[in-house]
């Protein structure tokens, strides 16, 4: 199939003064249809004007090709228009005489008075007529800019090219400049390629959004499609429901751009001492009550105690910031969902398959799911009173949030729609928000409700703005929230640091069960490099009324659970929940060798070692079967005919999901 | 609450037309004073005998009086004739020397703009002869062209090039790119880009060039018509007063000279005013 504009493996390498090569660009592969636009974003340096003067013909690559309509570009012409972010316009001509200029030129075979009426029309397109005269030096960069885009426009070109048109202007003159744009490029379908520095400039604007990597070597990151309609209004465009994960993701992008290349710069050799292969250690984990035992465990000496004398424990905004950190190798470790070693295990990201192994369950419980205030004073208090309302509001899409699709918050929150009749998918619709942002959205009004940890509920209670459905308790009490998460090929290649490691977090889970320590437990979570949140959101374990207001008689919660019989031990049979219920709503493909795969991800004998050298051996005791809040019992002995006898789900398939034969890593 | 009544409320609205007044004024005394000043120092240090021979300007005054200040339009044939002539006849060979530097040094200012090899190749070259002072060509000139007028005329030919030239070849060459990008998008033919996009660029310093190279002319045509004997000249003219220890007769020559210079600075800045957009000035 061909496309309007295809840019084909290309690669540009700068000659240096001393000698050396800069290679800028590398294997980028972009291809453009007719009438789109598209955004370049990256970080300054990154290669997009580099590229944008490639696609223009200013600049010719050192390898590869770029194509037009299948004629390969090898110098500038008016039909690839360029508008540069100096304005270039000639100071001797007036406005008109820039624009003629051009006119003149390009479309010399028209006669004189058509040639003349195509100015004019430009002219007043941009709004200049009042300034039709004038010479470039009694104009504002607002109306310099304008004449570049009437003059680009003039000629009628395939493909228009943007240099951050308006990154020199000011706030206000850029919003209406860009409305204009969008105004002219909608009228004229008219293909275009922006390079901007303006995050919210590029969703606006743009039908795709093409992210660079940081140089040297920039490639082409991710492409994000923006799938708001058209006409987009400025004003109107921040309310829709997936502007700002659009925003985040490309935000998140241009952050992990930033990190990676501060992580470039420094070096991670591994350190061995006290026997340990490896004791400098990166830990990620993500601002939640949950992280409490990775906080204990740095705060109070439980890791150098065990000899990891340089742990670094790295905070993340979103699942998906560890989800990386561990595939690109930046995290040793991670406090992850429990769901999550499975999930990329079995290929839940994008079909690629990162086995992950988990030694220890680090929380259970801790985990709410928290509606918009509304639905309480509708009347809304149980689930059947929820799917009576979603009946009866059926032409209304309600959106909920969850952090992500392995996340026990996610699974959770879908049997529970589940169980009350509600098809997570087609009834409502859910959508992945980073925990942080829950309570802004619930606020704003783009979610209606959502599944999340600690202390967004109690948060949003507090603040007036949800209230709490349904609390771990009442679905599965005794859940698993986080687990320690470990690359497969780094545990093999570092099993003693492994072992310490999750000796060190035992220990410190030990410590937060301890109901004297509480407070200070509290207190160190309440700091900015944790939580960085008000002491009053975070609840450990107290019973409080908070959360729960509706209940008529107060039950006793063992809220998040720490440790205790049977709580850390890493459990095949709920990891095969959680592969099934994955499997159920078509996150992963059921692995016919879930066996195999269960005794890989679950390393129980990491954790019984752990346990023996701590002298807990009483902790290593089976959970056994599952017991959920509807009465369905979950056992591993037939998972398969457990998923056919569900009746809400998605399309299942099996598949023999093929994962590397384990292999020691080289450090 | 006194305070506020002490200022006169009238001499806030008459302030305007006063102050540009003022202003006028005071730029047309400030250097007349200090021209006062200067001349009653020179009239006292001449005064004192056995300082110098230099007359004082009193002295200058009365001996040229009659017949150079009084009469500049006599002529009595030969070389002896009134300033103005003198002065004519200089302008006229830096008229005719200028404008041949001015033609050749913008058209091969160009062409060295624009050609990187032409421009590595004859750029030393011009960076060596540059240097050469103006005085130090008048014997190659006559060695060469043997009389005097053609060998003047190439004195100020070869002086007044060089900024010219150099002048206009940068400028050719600090076009700013973003020009050069548009005219390579619209894909201007070579005479449109000329006209339309690199001569207006390069104007300004085209201007600079021969603002610098006709004060140098001036210069040149003084120092080469001294040593030219016979013309009619003021540098002749200069030469031969001191020949004849006229040295009043000397004084009044440089006068004219400076003020002349002036003239002719003042007139390329007026050109420079009307021809180039205030943009670019």
């Amino acid at each position: 199939m061909t496309h309007f504009v295809t840019v084909e493996n290309v690669e540009k390498v700068f000659p240096l003064t001393n000698g050396d090569t800069y290679i800028a660009l590398k294997g980028i592969d972009l291809n453009i249809e007719k009438g789109e636009f598209i955004s370049l974003i990256g970080h300054s340096g990154c290669g997009k004007s580099t590229l944008l003067n490639m696609i223009a013909g200013l600049d010719l690559p050192t390898a590869g090709v770029v194509m037009l309509e299948n004629e390969e570009v090898l110098k500038p012409g008016p039909d690839r228009m360029v508008v540069f972010q100096n304005y270039s316009l000639l100071p001797w001509m007036s406005v008109r005489q820039n624009i003629e200029l051009a006119v003149k030129n390009v479309l010399g075979h028209l006669p004189a008075a058509e040639r003349s009426e195509i100015v004019e029309h430009h002219i007043d397109m941009v709004g200049l007529r009042h300034a039709a005269d004038k010479p470039p030096d009694q104009l504002s960069g607002g109306m310099k800019q304008r004449v570049a885009i009437a003059r680009a426009f003039a000629i009628k070109p395939k493909l228009l090219l943007l240099d951050e048109p308006f990154g020199a202007l000011d706030a206000l003159t850029r919003g209406n400049l860009q409305e204009k744009l969008m105004e002219i490029c909608e009228e004229n379908h008219v293909t275009t390629v922006m390079v901007t520095h303006d995050v919210d400039e590029a969703i606006l604007l743009s039908d795709r959004v093409v992210m660079l990597t940081n140089g040297p070597e920039s490639k082409i990151g991710q492409i994000l499609d923006i799938d708001i309609p058209r006409p987009r209004k400025r004003m109107e465009v921040i309310s829709h429901p997936n502007y700002y994960s659009y925003r985040s993701e490309i935000i998140y992008f241009l952050n992990q751009q930033k990190q990676i290349k501060k992580l470039r710069a420094r070096k991670t050799a591994a350190v061995a001492r006290h026997g340990l292969e490896k004791i400098n250690l990166e830990i990620g984990f993500v601002p939640l009550v949950a992280c409490a035992p990775l906080a204990i465990a740095k705060e109070k000496g439980f890791f150098a105690h065990h000899g990891l004398d340089d742990v670094h424990l790295v905070r993340e905004s979103s699942w998906r910031g560890i989800q990386d950190g561990i595939v690109g190798g930046y995290l040793d470790a991670a406090q992850m969902p429990s769901g999550m070693p499975v999930w990329m295990t079995v290929g839940g990201m994008d079909g690629k398959s990162i086995p992950i192994v988990s030694a220890l369950t680090l929380t259970r419980n801790g985990n709410a799911i928290t509606l918009d205030k509304r639905f309480y004073d509708q009347g809304v208090h149980t689930l059947n009173d929820l799917k009576r309302m979603l009946l009866e509001t059926a032409d209304k899409q309600h959106i909920f949030g969850v952090v992500h699709p392995a996340s026990m918050h996610n699974l959770l929150l879908r049997y529970w729609l589940a169980a009350g009749g509600i098809d997570p998918d087609r009834d409502i619709s859910i959508t992945t928000l980073p925990p942080a942002q829950m309570v802004a959205n619930l606020k704003a009004g783009s979610i209606d409700g959502y599944c999340v940890g600690e202390p967004w509920n109690i948060r949003a209670a507090v603040e007036g703005i949800g209230y709490t459905i349904a609390t771990d308790l009442e679905i599965w009490n005794g859940h698993p929230g986080k687990v320690l998460g470990v690359r497969e090929d780094w545990a093999n290649a570092y099993p003693n640091t492994h072992v310490a490691l999750v000796k060190a977090l035992l220990e410190a889970c030990r410590y937060c069960t301890d109901e004297a320590n509480h407070e200070e437990i509290r207190e160190i979570l309440s700091r900015g490099e944790y939580l960085s949140s008000e002491l009053e959101f975070i609840q450990l374990g107290d019973p409080n009324n908070r959360v729960c207001d509706l209940r008529p008689s107060p039950k006793e919660y063992a809220h998040h659970q720490f440790y205790g019989h049977g709580v850390n031990r890493p459990s095949r049979t709920e990891h095969l929940w959680m592969m099934t219920q994955m499997a159920r709503w078509g996150d992963i493909p059921f692995p016919r060798n879930w066996v195999e795969i269960l005794e890989r991800v679950s390393k129980v004998n990491v954790f019984s070692i752990a346990a023996r050298e701590l002298g807990l051996s009483d902790l290593t005791y089976s959970r056994g079967a599952i017991q959920l809040f509807d009465g369905v019992n979950f056992s591993a002995d037939d998972p398969i005919a457990y998923l056919n006898s569900l009746k809400i789900k998605h399309d299942i398939y099996m598949a023999e999901v093929a994962i590397e034969k384990p292999l020691a890593r080289t450090a | 609450m006194t305070l506020v009544q002490k200022r006169n409320p009238t001499t806030s609205l008459r302030k305007p037309t006063n102050s540009k007044l003022m202003e006028r004024l005071d730029d047309i005394a400030s250097p007349l004073i200090a021209l006062l000043i200067l001349l009653a120092i020179w009239q006292l240090l001449a005064s004192i005998p056995g300082l110098t021979t230099l007359p004082t300007p009193v002295r200058v005054v009365q001996e040229t009086w009659m017949p150079l200040i009084a009469y500049p339009f006599y002529d009595r044939g030969g070389t002896d004739k009134g300033l103005f002539w003198q002065v004519m006849s200089s302008l006229q060979r830096v008229a005719i020397g200028y404008s041949l530097a001015a033609v050749v040094g913008i058209s091969l200012g160009i062409l060295v703009g624009m050609n990187k090899r032409v421009s590595k190749s004859l750029d030393p070259i011009f960076q060596i002869l540059r240097t050469v002072p103006p005085l130090a060509w008048v014997p190659i000139a006559l060695a060469a062209l043997q009389q005097n007028q053609p060998a003047a005329l190439f004195v100020i030919f070869i002086t007044a090039i060089w900024p010219i030239l150099i002048n206009t070849a940068v400028g050719v060459q600090q076009i700013p790119s973003d020009y050069n990008n548009v005219a390579k998008v619209l894909q201007l033919p070579k005479s449109e880009y000329f006209f339309k996009i690199l001569f207006p660029a390069a104007l300004p310093y085209i201007f600079t060039g021969l603002r610098i190279s006709i004060g140098l002319a001036w210069l040149a045509i003084i120092a080469a018509e001294i040593v030219m004997s016979g013309i009619v000249g003021i540098g002749f003219f200069i030469w031969n007063a001191y020949q004849n220890s006229q040295i009043s007769e000397i004084i009044l020559a440089l006068v004219y000279i400076g003020l002349v210079g002036w003239l002719l600075d003042k007139m390329m800045e007026r050109l420079q005013t009307l021809i180039l957009p205030s943009s670019q000035r």
